[in-house]
């Protein structure tokens, strides 16, 4: 089972050509969607949820035509949305038992034990009969993405899902997508270049509506073995060297800019030669595309 | 699937307080609901639940409380949004046919449910102590029941339709809240169809359908029967409920779960590129402002926050739907404007600016509810409320900021409303602009009382955690003091925003109201800041909603300067309330209204006794009377000639004071020596005791000094009869003797709780001690009557008489007259700034010719109409005495007075006019009747029909004094307009008629035995009589009427002089006989010895 999405293309009234021509085969597994602020990751991942018409192209799960047969989709759909809200007197148990009749859950029996393994799963069995306006940042998530797999679903569509997560709630939360099997399309879009790092077989770096690079992780790191070299500097001479080199990222160590450069050959004059990692792949695609930006 | 979102919705709404609060506030109203939409008058003989009532009662209130229908159905899928809980449920499979089908019927149910509390309020109504069981048929739920869902289901329904599509379209939450008021709007639109077919099918709340349906039932028909679902009633549900049904269909056909909505947008803005860094721009440098916190620093924030708050509110399209709206309102009705007798006046200023308050004032309040709610909450509403909580603003100066921009807005809509009378006048052709009256109209009349009640509604607003509750609290805040007021407890320290400002005069302007009255609202804007204060003080900041918190915290909040600030508005509004109290309650007497009834049963039940005492008549008044018209007081000194005109002696004489506080009798004494028996001074009824008691024809004088005196201002609406200028009053304020019936209790009811007997408005026809009377009380039989009169310089005062002599002392005015033939003991004394016009009419008769000075005393400005009277004067004074008898008196004069009261009088020889009902008149020849002219035509009869000859205080009185004025009026009108005229006079004679049958709750009499319904003795009179000349002939009705005159003159009349009582229509029916020939002898029966409906034979 595979979601190919081919050429899809959205323009938005206000002018912003959010897709532009996106083709991706994602297969089974984790799928990390990677792009800045604005990107068009949302707006994808809306359209595929059956939730935002495109312009043109088209998207197809398996037999599935999702943009023509939303419903069937949605027979096989978890979504769990970037930002979202839930009913605030109402207890998570019976929320999830309504979403659960909502997706086809229809005999009581079997969706009573659903809803029980879900919420222990996600560790809200304590305080199913709580009311949700009281559930913490955390706990909402954790709800979402129960919410998500209560149909046991064909294809996953988590965004940004850990934004706003402790350290300790995003660790549960991997462990939580990890344990899902290989039958599940799980399409992971985020800017947090860590969550593709440590979940993803597959990728892709999207910016400004377009696909600048896809593939495996590693070896998209392959592509720049070798070629990334770090030094650190005075800030006066920041500038200096932005005219001359490929400068990728700064940071600031012990008080002192600190630069990732991409070079063919080693440009010596104090740069050590670095493993590349992600992080440097991700700005190098990010800085690469003529450094404009649309508005 | 729809069952499953059915069953939440339901389930999820029976948890939420709003469902219950919503159906009791329901109920509650439905238990007064018949009350409250009939409001007494209109219900006649109707029983209190016959079936038309429970329709038109269910009608009104379920269109009251559309808002709340709204409310209910406009949330169902607006709440998903809102709760951002819609991208997970969109993407669920569920569809959608049954997420809408499961959403509007689960919203329907509650919205049924919470109706209910209609037909149960009614019900329970039905068992309310206080009503009577004759008032009501026995008790039959099933009416209510089937009345409910005939009227309210096919209304409630569409309703549901529309309100649920649009929520579920826009996604707006103030889209939901303002349709209800579009649907109201829409039914104010559909009253001004003016056929009656179309307007009963086109009404959404089936109001004017009932009427319709019912319109030829008689009125036991229109208590007992039950309305059938048949023809106009049936059709206008059908066609509501396909109305409906077609909403719904569109609104399922255009919903999509499509998250973003996308709106098509011609214009493909080009996209342009610019170039970002990734780095920080170190270059920059942010520069330091300085930052104030000063009392400066308030003020510059409040003036940034009003604008601000003004703005936001300007942006706002539902705003400008609520204002659009409330222009067509205004647009439609202001076509009928100060309409009298069916002309319209000239639009005046003051008129439109009473239209456009009355139209207007439902917008204004509808603007003041939602907004302040929507300022209230706007931080919280855009999730902002934690940054602005976080910064170092006071909360006064907020919440005094979003006070200010409300307060702005309305004064946009006054400019709005005024800039529209400006347009309306120009387009009718009148020119005088009073920017001063417009300005006041609006600025002192209306704008104070929306801002104090907005200080209450954002006080509420802030006390209340929820919005909706916030509104609803307003709204029965607002109900119930308007309920406690009608109950009589109505003093403006505690009537909260204080009354409203009398009515405004261009003769008087707003004369003494104004002063009291705007010290009244300043005490109540001083509590209103007072009210923001503490608003400011317990509103929500941060996190904590619980309400003993946030008291607590408020001590925390309340600044130095705040403090200061408090102080000194408490101090103002307790000496501004202490002084209001001095002048309403200690300077004059402020009574409850138990206190005043209980006053007027001791009065009857201690001085009944000497109603009908022997008394001597008054026969001569001869008076001093120095008037101070800007002051407000008077002062009168002279004395009565008192003369014993029966066969007895009369050993003691009683005399009556006016009770009305401001007036003191200073004192009284009479010739020779007497005795003072104070037992009942608490009524002021004095009992002199005569040393040597009055023989039989002899006659004492009695010296009386007594005075008017106006201290400081009143509470609520003080006399409008000496006033700055245009003073009018009648001898009734002078010392009267004996007992006066005008101070017993009139109601029924009251007088069975306090044990009186039965009142009767007339006595009985052949009631031997009123047939002496001609009028209640009366003291004398015709008088004559010297008065000097003192005024201020300005003004010319008028009494009844010859002006003997005219000079100016003290830098007052003042005035000698003198009548030369006796006069009834029934005079008016009038004092206003004057213009007047003079003409000169000959009388003749028997040969001798004499002048009649013919005056009109006008106020500058209001000459519009003077020819016409001037014409009719001359008309009627033509007719009557050529074909009545001689005008006896050597004036006629008109006199202007303002437009507090809408009536005209007649007195000897003057006829005071009210400013509204004839001076004012835009009479259009061609479509109207000339009301001045006929009004005039009418007052001068009675001249002829009160003053000539009188009528005896019993039955059929007013038979003779008004019907015959009636017929007089009306030949003149024949004699001088066209056929067409009269006949569009009686027409809307016959309107008056009909109106007043409705109305009666008791049975009509007969125009012989008539006792006080002006319309049979006005309008059905003046039917009649045409009718009578028309089979018998004019000239045989005037030959009655001459003798009639001749034989019944109270100082003259042949038989008059033999007898002590006065005329009945007894006597009058038998001069109508007499030239009636035999064969027609029964139209005299038919038309006034029997009741029988009446035809206009066109």
């Amino acid at each position: 089972m595979e979601l190919i999405i081919d050429n899809l293309s959205k323009t938005y009234a206000n002018g912003v050509k959010a897709l532009q021509n996106i083709s991706l085969d994602i297969p089974t597994g984790m799928f990390g969607l990677l792009g800045p602020n604005g990107a068009g990751k949302s707006t994808l991942m809306r359209t595929i949820a059956t939730l935002q018409e495109a312009d043109q192209g088209s998207i197809k799960l398996g037999d599935i035509d999702v943009l023509q047969q939303k419903n069937e989709l949605r027979q096989v759909l978890g979504y769990l949305p970037q930002q979202f809200g839930l009913y605030p007197k109402i207890s998570a148990e019976v929320l999830l038992n309504h979403f659960a009749v909502l997706k086809g859950v229809i005999n009581k029996n079997e969706r009573q034990e659903l809803v029980k393994a879900l919420l222990h799963k996600t560790n809200l069995y304590e305080v199913r009969k709580q009311n949700l306006k009281g559930f913490s940042g955390g706990m909402k998530q954790r709800f979402g993405i129960a919410q998500a797999l209560v149909n046991n679903p064909k294809l996953l569509i988590v965004d940004e899902p850990t934004a706003g997560l402790d350290p300790v709630e995003r660790n549960r939360f991997y462990n939580l997508l990890s344990e899902l099997g290989e039958k599940t399309v799980v399409i992971l879009s985020t800017h947090i270049v860590d969550d593709v790092k440590e979940l993803c077989t597959n990728m892709a770096i999207i910016n400004q509506g377009q696909v600048c690079l896809k593939g495996k992780p590693l070896e998209i790191l392959e592509s720049l073995k070798g070629k990334v070299y770090q030094k650190t500097i005075e800030k006066s001479e920041l500038n200096v060297y932005k005219e001359n080199f490929q400068v990728i990222s700064e940071r600031l160590f012990l008080g002192k800019p600190t630069i990732h450069i991409v070079c063919d050959t080693n440009p010596g004059e104090g740069f050590t030669a670095i493993n590349a990692e992600l992080e440097d792949v991700y700005f190098s695609e990010i800085f690469n595309v003529a450094n404009t930006k649309s508005i | 699937m729809w069952y499953e979102i059915f069953k939440f919705e339901i389930q999820y709404r029976i948890k939420r307080p709003d469902t219950y609060v919503f159906f009791l506030f329901i109920f509650l109203f439905s238990i007064v609901g018949v009350d409250f939409i009939f409001q007494g008058s209109e219900m006649g003989l109707l029983k209190r639940n016959s079936p038309i009532v429970i329709a038109k009662t269910m009608g009104a209130i379920t269109g009251f409380f559309m808002i709340l229908a709204s409310m209910i159905m406009g949330v169902s899928v607006l709440r998903d949004f809102e709760y951002e809980i819609e991208s997970l449920l969109f993407s669920t499979p569920i569809k959608k046919r049954d997420y809408l089908i499961g959403r509007f019927l689960g919203a329907f149910t509650v919205l049924l449910f919470v109706f209910t509390g209609i037909i149960l309020g009614m019900m329970l109504g039905e068992f309310m102590p206080w009503i009577s069981s004759d008032e009501q048929l026995a008790f039959n739920a099933f009416v209510y029941i089937k009345t409910f869902l005939m009227v309210t289901l096919p209304t409630l329904f569409f309703g549901a339709a529309l309100f649920f599509v649009t929520g579920a379209l826009t996604r707006n939450l103030i889209v939901v809240y303002t349709q209800g008021v579009i649907l109201f709007v829409v039914f104010l639109l559909t009253k001004a169809i003016t056929n009656d077919f179309w307007q009963a099918i086109f009404d959404p709340f089936s109001l004017t359908t009932t009427s319709y349906i019912s319109k030829s039932w008689s009125v036991l028909e229109k208590s007992t029967q039950e309305l059938p679902f048949i023809d106009a009633l049936l059709y206008n549900k059908l066609f509501w409920v396909v109305l409906g049904v077609i909403a719904l269909i569109y609104g399922y056909k255009k919903f999509n779960f499509n998250l973003v909505k996308e709106k098509k947008s011609r214009r493909k803005q080009v996209q342009k590129l610019i170039t970002i860094s990734a780095s920080v721009n170190s270059d920059i440098e942010i520069p330091k402002a300085k930052k104030q916190y000063g009392l400066q620093s308030k003020w510059t924030q409040l003036k940034e926050f009003s604008w601000f708050y003004f703005i936001s509110i300007c942006k706002q399209p539902s705003f400008w739907g609520i204002v659009i709206c409330g222009m067509i309102i205004i647009l439609v009705n202001s076509v009928n404007l100060g309409t009298v007798y069916g002309v319209d006046s000239y639009p005046t200023t003051y008129f439109i600016v009473e239209e456009l308050r009355e139209t207007s004032y439902f917008f204004f309040i509808i603007i003041l509810v939602f907004y302040s709610g929507e300022l209230v909450w706007k931080e919280r509403g855009a999730k902002l409320d934690l940054i602005y909580d976080a910064t170092p603003m006071s909360s006064f100066v907020r919440l005094a900021g979003k006070f200010i921009g409300l307060n702005f807005i309305y004064v946009v809509l006054i400019l709005a409303l005024i800039s529209t009378g400006i347009l309306f006048q120009t387009l009718s052709g009148y020119y005088n602009y009073e920017f001063q009256v417009y300005f006041n109209g609006f600025f002192l009349e209306i704008l104070p009382v929306l801002s104090i009640f907005t200080c209450l509604a954002f006080f509420i607003q802030s006390l209340v955690n929820n919005k909706f509750v916030g509104i609803i609290l307003l709204i029965v805040f607002s109900i119930v003091n308007v309920a406690i007021a009608v109950l009589g407890f109505d003093h403006d320290l505690h009537f909260f925003g204080g009354s409203s400002l009398g009515a405004y005069s261009d003769m008087n302007g707003y004369g003494h109201f104004l002063q009291p009255y705007l010290l009244i609202k300043l005490y109540w804007f001083l509590f209103g800041i007072l009210l923001l204060i503490i608003g400011a003080l317990i509103s929500v900041r941060g996190n904590e909603t619980n309400l003993i918190k946030r008291i607590r915290a408020a001590k925390y909040k309340f600044s130095k300067p705040l403090i200061k600030f408090t102080g000194i508005i408490l101090f103002a509004f307790i000496i501004i309330g202490g002084f209001i109290f001095y002048n309403t309650n200690i300077l004059n007497e402020y009574w409850s209204n138990s206190e005043a009834t209980e006053f007027r049963v001791a009065y009857e039940k201690e001085l009944k006794q000497f109603e009908y005492i022997t008394q001597p008549k008054i026969v001569d008044v001869n008076l001093q009377l120095e008037l101070y018209p800007s002051k407000r007081d008077y002062t009168v000194e002279g004395y009565y000639m008192l003369k014993n005109t029966s066969s007895e002696d009369i050993k003691s004489i009683h005399i009556q004071k006016l009770l009305e506080e401001n007036v003191t009798i200073d004192s009284i004494s009479f010739e020779g020596s007497f005795t003072t028996n104070n037992q009942y001074k608490k009524f002021d009824y004095s009992i002199f005791n005569l040393k040597n008691a009055l023989q039989p024809g002899d006659s004492v004088k009695m010296y009386f000094k007594q005075s008017f005196r106006t201290k400081g201002f009143e509470q609520g609406r003080s006399n409008t009869n000496i006033v700055y200028n245009g003073t009018f009053f009648n001898n009734e304020q002078f010392p009267t003797l004996g007992y006066n019936k005008k101070y017993e209790l009139q109601d029924e009811d009251e007088r069975r709780d306090y044990s009186l007997s039965k009142r009767s408005t007339k006595a009985k026809i052949d009631n031997p001690k009123e047939l002496v009377n001609a009028r209640s009380g009366g003291d004398s039989d015709g008088i004559h009557f010297e008065m000097i009169i003192g005024t201020s310089k300005d003004q010319t005062a008028l009494v009844p008489g010859d002006l003997l002599k005219e000079w100016t002392a003290n830098n007052r005015n003042y005035f000698h007259y003198k009548t030369t033939t006796p006069i009834i003991n029934f005079y008016a004394i009038v004092s206003a700034d004057y213009e007047i016009k003079k003409e000169k009419w000959m009388t003749s008769s028997e040969g001798i010719t004499e002048p009649v000075d013919l005056e009109i005393y006008y106020q500058r400005g209001h000459e519009y109409n003077i020819d016409r009277m001037m014409k009719s004067m001359k008309a009627s004074l033509n007719y009557y005495s050529n074909n009545f008898s001689r005008y006896q008196y050597q004036q006629l004069r008109i006199t202007e007075f303002p437009r507090y009261a809408t009536f005209a009088q007649s007195f000897p020889g003057t006829i005071p006019f009210s400013e509204s009902i004839g001076f004012v008149l835009d009479i259009d020849d061609k479509k109207d009747v000339d009301m001045a002219f006929y009004v005039t035509a009418h007052e001068v009869a009675h001249q002829w029909f009160a003053m000539q000859v009188e009528a005896a205080n019993v039955k059929g009185q007013l038979m003779v004094l008004e019907t015959l004025s009636q017929y007089a009026a009306i030949m003149v009108l024949k004699q001088h307009y066209s056929e067409e005229k009269v006949q569009q006079f009686l027409a809307l004679q016959m309107d008056k008629y009909k109106e007043g049958i409705q109305q009666e709750s008791k049975e009509e009499p007969s125009l012989a035995l008539v006792e006080n319904q002006n319309y049979v003795y006005y309008a059905k009179g003046a039917i009649s009589m045409y009718e009578l000349q028309k089979r018998i002939g004019e000239e045989n009705v005037n030959k009655a009427l001459k003798r009639f005159l001749e034989d019944w003159n109270t100082t003259n009349g042949k038989l008059k002089m033999q007898t002590d009582r006065y005329a009945t229509t007894q006597d009058l029916l038998g001069y109508f006989r007499e030239v009636t020939p035999v064969s027609l002898q029964y139209i005299v029966t038919e038309l006034f010895e029997k009741v029988k409906p009446i035809e206009l034979d066109l």
